[in-house]
């Protein structure tokens, strides 16, 4: 009936020599053509211009900018005068801001999360809201509140001392805090959510006091304390909005300003500019490598299905009270005051400007919206631009960035798959405006433009640096629920009978589905708002919404500028409902559940 | 069941089958023929590349080398690989596999799309399957609303739903708990027996295999080791590995005294100078060696001490199971039984008289190794 062999004769394949075995399982192996395509393709998007750009620090002759070789000449230079004080407030601003807002956005997860404070749902979508607004939006809400003949005199309120403090690092930190808060508190948060109730139990039950609790249990969360500093960090060193509006007029310089100042002043100096990029880059790489390094090793050992789900203190009725007082008091300052002071600002008459006439409400400057008086430019068209931009950017963004994610969370770890790793990690740390100067460089090489390809001072060069910024953010974010697909449910679908697409399209693609569209909102509206990179590349005379109206703005048509930036940001909030609903209304309710958990065990 | 569905059943065959993964040999030259119809498990510990044999025979691993031939047809092999969806076959995932975005009832009528049959055939054989598992009630369930038990019954009923000849499990039961793992194992060993297919079944757990193979193969280190019914792996390993995996209570060191013939010897127990008794041994074994017993906890008995025959021995530990005791019993300063069965109970720290049935004493040459 059956028959079966025990015995294990050794294989013609096993009695090879190791070395004919390696060279013929070289041979037989398919060239890796999608990973020689995909590097190709980083490689164009941003190793290569970040690369070249870098190098010019130490060796400007290497590429066409000077005379010597090696030379540390420009390092120098760049530590000296505005460039060195650009540098030195920018590091001890960054670590600042990352000490509170990794503070602010602990209290803020830990109520959320942990007490019943009031509203919780609707503190975590706000606090989404916060992470989409730019800072250079901010900055403008603040300056359209505070400043003489604005919002807060319109209110009767005098706002001349805040002005002042505004209008320098104070004013420079709170902004850059608030910013940087959701990025930590997101991360906090998923730190909180691993650590359940049997650590506290445990130690509660073990005769530990209610200090000596919190102390035996925050260090389990500590991994995720260093990961949101580390992101506050790099994302504060690398912001452009605020060095480029508030930094700039209160004659703070910060580093992002500095760089982009020595490569527009005439004539532009690319070294200083690269070795300011470098310590950009250097000051953030080896602090999120660490972070990569801890959470690896440490932060989700903690989350496993035996996990319990953390329990919710229950403050008193007082308490309740004060702190949800407290988390509004944050949003109003982080969110409501510039938000509701540039939508009323972009109604009041001869907003910042000294009138004989009273402070009175307008629609004046949404009229010159739509038909502009001032620098002969309405939104219309930058705003139709911006839009396109984020289609197409948003698009080839989610694409890449999900091949890219299935290649990071693959079993397998082979030397690809680290690489790809570490790549992504270090281009977290490139900022959006040292990815601008290099693509100005780099695409703007001789022997780029006459052998490989000509799209200097184009708009496809222009969406290519906007993917190559929003890429490894992207990756990341997607990284995370692609790593929860199970391999067997494609597999299950494999072996039930579906083709590869087929497989893709019915188990895959509705699983990530909804990250996807989150991805592409991410991507869609940070590119409508994107400054740094806009300012860098724009091609003659197709200015996106962020640079035309920062043109308004520095044309003293505040008023305009502000009526501006409430529509644009108008666009991005209603595109994101417009998008979530649409998902809701099309696709099956299985889709919309993923994640849910009802039952157990 | 019907004659119909039984002519669905394949024979399978696999020739010199190895998976190298990098410098580690997950498999290494596996051959056996399974006829059809027939429920085979493979029987091993972690590592021994089990999981790997059954992913190959899906076709989501491709072998390093050797043959596999479905119902005659290879599908894997020098320059052949056929693909998962192109095999007619269907598995049962140790994790389930279910697709959390579809509800039940269209998580069981997924292998159907492949199927000729009509819509309203293939709605019927949906609910007719989700009946026959007992989670009719449950159709309209996403899968995170069900239990483990309720997912597994899923995942068996989807795979039968593919209406296939060949049929896989990947450790099914491991997730589950005892109760229900019991419930499940048999209505695996019923439902797939009523389908008429072959069934390659995996699992670490002896009596969950001895429990519904037809015909185990016991693999160790990538290698196959024993190929045979159930019966035949108890009575008579293949080596001292397969005595061990198929359970033993205890594991001594004797000396062979005398031949009895019939490949039965007198053994001297060490720990009970002069103590002889009976033992199988499956292959010639020197007078006066030193060879290894291998006891079975079925072929053990334990009495009072007022017995004469038999060791003493004094009982260390005592657990209920419901039907009786089973006794953790030393018999000699490193000798002791484990799991010995007795309908009385036996305290702590009492002396017993432990006896032998000569079946269940195998004698082997000592092992250097595994």
């Amino acid at each position: 009936m059956t028959s079966g062999r025990a015995t294990t004769p050794v294989s013609t394949e096993a009695r090879r020599p190791t070395a004919i075995r390696l060279v013929v399982s070289v041979l037989r192996r398919r060239p890796p053509m999608g990973s020689v395509g995909l590097w190709a393709v980083l490689a164009l998007l941003i190793i290569a211009p970040v690369t070249c750009f870098l190098l010019l620090a130490v060796s400007p002759r290497l590429l066409g900018q000077g005379p010597q070789y090696f030379t540390l000449r420009f390092i120098g230079q760049a530590f000296q005068g505005n460039t060195g004080q650009g540098i030195f407030n920018s590091l001890w601003v960054s670590t600042t801001v990352s000490v509170l807002a990794v503070a602010c956005s602990t209290v803020l997860a830990w109520l959320v999360s942990r007490t019943n404070v009031y509203g919780r749902r609707m503190w975590t979508v706000t606090m989404w809201a916060l992470l989409l607004v730019p800072t250079w939006m901010m900055t403008l809400g603040w300056t359209d509140v505070l400043q003489p003949f604005g919002v807060s005199q319109f209110l009767g309120l005098n706002s001349s001392y805040l002005y002042g403090q505004f209008f320098g690092p104070t004013g420079i930190i709170v902004v850059l805090t608030v910013a940087a808060t959701p990025f930590s508190y997101f991360v906090v948060s998923a730190g909180l959510q691993g650590l359940g109730s049997e650590f506290e139990d445990a130690a509660r039950i073990h005769g530990a006091s209610r200090f000596l609790t919190v102390r035996t249990v925050l260090p389990i969360i500590a991994p995720a304390l260093l990961s949101a500093f580390a992101i506050s960090f790099a994302e504060t060193m690398s912001d452009f909005g605020v060095a480029f509006t508030l930094g700039y007029h209160s004659h703070f310089p910060l580093a992002t300003y500095t760089l982009f100042s020595a490569i527009s002043n005439f004539p532009a100096n690319f070294p200083v500019a690269a070795v300011v990029a470098v310590v950009l880059i250097a000051s953030t790489v080896p602090l999120i490598l660490l972070q990569s390094h801890v959470m690896r090793k440490r932060t989700f050992a903690v989350l496993s299905g035996r996990t319990r789900a953390p329990r919710r203190r229950e403050l008193g009725p007082l308490a309740r009270v004060a702190t949800t007082a407290g988390v509004v008091g944050f949003f109003a300052i982080a969110l409501g005051v510039p938000v509701l002071g540039a939508v009323i600002g972009s109604f009041v008459q001869n907003l910042g400007i000294y009138s004989s006439t009273p402070v009175h409400l307008t629609t004046t400057y949404y009229e010159q919206v739509i038909h502009p008086s001032i620098i002969g430019k309405g939104l219309g068209a930058p705003l139709l631009l911006s839009n396109q931009l984020g289609f197409i950017v948003a698009g080839a963004t989610g694409l890449l960035a999900l091949v890219l994610a299935r290649r990071l969370v693959q079993s397998t770890g082979g030397w690809s798959q680290r690489i790809t790793d570490v790549f992504l990690l270090g281009s977290v740390a490139v900022p959006g405006v040292v990815l601008g100067v290099g693509y100005i460089f780099f695409y703007n090489l001789n022997f780029i433009t006459s052998h490989v390809i000509d799209l200097y001072k184009t708009l496809p060069l222009l969406a290519l640096a906007l993917i190559a910024t929003s890429l490894p953010g992207q990756t990341r974010f997607m990284a995370g629920p692609v790593s929860q697909i199970q391999p067997s449910l494609g597999e299950a679908a494999r072996v039930h009978g579906a083709s590869r697409f087929r497989t893709w399209r019915t188990t895959n693609f509705p699983l990530v589905s909804r990250v996807l569209l989150w991805g592409w909102l991410l991507t869609f509206t940070k590119t409508i708002s994107e400054l740094a990179i806009a300012q860098v590349l724009y091609p003659p005379s197709q200015e996106p919404a962020s640079v035309t109206i920062q043109a308004y703005l520095a044309n003293n048509a505040l008023g305009t500028g502000t009526a501006m930036t409430v529509i644009t940001l108008v666009e991005m909030f209603g595109a994101i409902v417009l998008a979530l609903g649409l998902y809701r209304v099309v696709t099956p309710r299985g889709w919309r559940r993923i994640g849910w958990s009802e039952v157990s065990g | 069941m019907s004659t119909g569905e039984a002519r669905r059943a394949v024979a399978l065959s696999l020739r010199q089958l190895s998976k190298r993964f990098s410098d580690k040999t997950a498999l290494d030259s596996v051959s056996f023929d399974v006829e059809p119809g027939t429920f085979l498990v493979l029987l091993g510990p972690s590592g021994s590349g089990k999981t790997t044999l059954l992913r190959c025979l899906a076709g989501i691993e491709r072998p390093t080398s050797g043959t596999i031939l479905i119902d005659r047809r290879m599908v894997a092999g020098p320059d052949t690989f056929v693909h998962p969806e192109k095999r007619r076959l269907s598995m049962v995932f140790q994790d389930y596999a279910l697709w959390p975005h579809l509800n039940v009832r269209r998580n069981v009528a997924f292998p159907l799309a492949r199927s000729s049959r009509s819509t309203t055939d293939k709605r019927a054989r949906v609910e007719d399957l989700l009946e026959r598992v007992g989670i009719g009630h449950l159709a309209n369930r996403f899968p995170n609303q069900l239990s483990g038990g309720e997912q597994q019954r899923v995942a068996l009923a989807r795979a039968l739903a593919a209406d296939v000849g060949l049929i896989l499990f990947d450790e099914p039961l491991s997730n589950l708990d005892s109760d229900r793992r019991e419930q499940l194992r048999i209505e695996i060993a019923t439902l797939t027996r009523e389908a008429g297919a072959t069934a390659v079944y995996i699992t670490h757990d002896q009596s969950e295999a001895f429990g519904l193979a037809d015909v185990v193969g016991v693999l160790n280190h990538g290698s196959l080791v024993q190929f045979d019914t159930p019966e035949s792996i108890y009575l008579r390993p293949a080596n001292a590995f397969v005595a061990r995996f198929t359970g033993v209570a205890g594991e001594f060191g004797v000396r062979v005294i005398r031949a009895r013939g019939g490949g039965r010897y007198d053994v001297e127990l060490p720990f009970a100078r002069g103590q002889r008794i009976e033992a199988i041994a499956l292959e010639e074994l020197e007078l006066g060696s030193t060879q290894s017993l291998f006891v079975r906890a079925a072929g053990v008995t334990l009495g009072p001490t007022s017995e004469l025959c038999g060791v003493t021995g004094h009982v260390i530990d005592v657990a209920f199971t419901g039907r009786g005791y089973e006794h953790v019993v030393r018999v000699g300063p490193e000798a002791q039984l484990s799991k010995v069965f007795s309908t009385s109970r036996f305290e702590r720290t009492s002396q017993v008289r432990v006896s032998f049935e000569v079946s269940a004493c195998l004698v082997m040459r000592t092992p250097t190794n595994g």
